[in-house]
């Protein structure tokens, strides 16, 4: 059941990613895209697997945190199937830490449109 | 972290429902942005787990129809997926099976033989060994059409369905449609009407168009404002319900999300020269 779990390795141990029947990337679901950057507000994180389905809405709820500079997010490459997402803070907090608040608020977001739309369509029977 | 937390309190999305039959339901969904409801609505066309057939092993066609296209048609049709996920765990590509099992595939079979002048050959006559994985019935038609056979014609085959999604094949969506819309009165100029003299005229305002304020005739262009109501109409093609792949493909945006934020766990010390924890706080 769990859908996103890879199932194969490759021979430097990266998990290989089976998205449907696109031919996939290998390598971490998600790495920080190496820069000499020393300022930890900011980042570039490179996305496996993922489009603009979860690309642009996770660029806009990170947008939403006031600690947030910017965030944008990019696809390379048309035939690499990765997102990259940039971001940048006002330095009171990580780009980890804003990545992974912004991780958070859309699983909220969408378990409440989800808890929401069923208890609508209850009531509209 | 101390930032207000903005999912608690000021965009919490609404949603409300227009309409709802056996094959689709309408549905508004405001106070969000178009990122969040154009995510919605990719999820659950492409990424949504259904069952569809993948292989067909013909043993007799003597059909006019050649197998591989009895086996694209075989494809298309929809099998009963709800639930798909407590019965069939896996998609193929997820299964570490060679080519299919229990886990990932379900069986069917469909052996007619004409002895009549003529018969069609319909899912009804597609043969499930599964329960409830098995082609979509209404009681309103009398199956979808296969082919075609004459006296004596015969077809024998054996099919495995497999779990998947749509971004591999089409077969696997459960949407036959989704409408999506927002702004109806293009207030937002996103975008532009081709014209030839009166644009009123020539675009009638959809019927979603009711349900927004018509803009006054001199209105000012507000370049921030941004889209905030977004209209759809969900049409399953019978393999979900409708209000089932809304939900479905809103849980496959939480999967996702969770997948991510596991691996996210251990990456913070690649960030900045010093590692984030002790530079940080
Ligand atoms: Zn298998």
């Amino acid at each position: 059941m769990v859908m996103q779990e890879p199932a194969v390795q490759d021979e430097n141990g990266f998990d290989t990613y089976v998205n449907g029947g696109v031919p996939s990337t290998t390598g971490p679901k998600i790495e920080v895209v190496a820069s000499n950057e020393s300022d930890p507000g900011a980042a570039t994180f490179c996305i496996r697997d993922e489009d603009h389905t979860l690309g642009n809405a996770l660029r806009y709820i990170i947008m939403k945190n006031p600690a947030v500079e910017f965030c944008g997010y990019s696809i390379p490459h048309p035939s690499e199937y990765m997102v990259n997402l940039r971001i940048q803070t006002d330095g009171s907090i990580s780009a980890v830490d804003a990545l992974h608040r912004g991780l958070d608020d859309l699983i909220n977001l969408t378990s409440h449109i989800s808890s929401t739309f069923q208890d609508k369509v209850q009531a509209f029977k | 972290m101390n930032y207000s937390n903005f999912t608690q309190n000021a965009n919490k999305p609404f949603v409300s429902i227009t309409g709802q039959d056996q094959e689709s339901i309408s549905f508004i969904l405001s106070n969000t942005d178009l990122s969040v409801a154009n995510a919605i609505r990719r999820a659950m066309i492409a990424e949504v787990t259904t069952m569809a057939i993948d292989l067909v092993e013909f043993e007799n066609n003597t059909s006019v129809l050649t197998d591989e296209f009895i086996a694209h048609r075989l494809g298309l049709i929809p099998l009963f997926s709800s639930d798909v996920d407590t019965m069939i765990p896996f998609t193929s590509r997820e299964c570490s099976c060679q080519q299919y099992c229990p886990s990932c595939s379900v069986e069917l079979h469909l052996n007619v033989k004409c002895d009549q002048e003529s018969r069609s050959v319909t899912s009804n006559d597609l043969i499930s060994v599964h329960q409830q994985i098995k082609p979509i019935t209404s009681e309103s038609d009398s199956g979808i059409l296969i082919a075609k056979l004459v006296k004596g014609q015969e077809i024998s085959l054996r099919c495995i369905a497999k779990k998947g999604i749509a971004k591999e094949h089409a077969k696997w969506s459960p949407c036959a449609a989704v409408a999506f819309e927002y702004d109806p009165h293009n207030r937002l100029r996103h975008t532009t009407y081709w014209v030839e003299d009166d644009v009123k005229s020539e675009w009638p305002v959809s019927k979603n168009g009711e349900l927004e304020e018509e803009p006054a005739e001199d209105e000012p262009f507000d370049y921030l404002a941004k889209p905030n109501k977004f209209y759809y109409n969900v049409e399953t093609t019978g393999a979900l319900k409708p209000q089932e792949a809304i939900i479905a493909g809103l849980k496959v945006l939480q999967k996702k999300l969770a997948f991510i934020k596991k691996n996210v766990e251990g990456i913070a010390e690649e960030v900045g020269t010093g590692g984030v924890e002790e530079r940080m706080f």
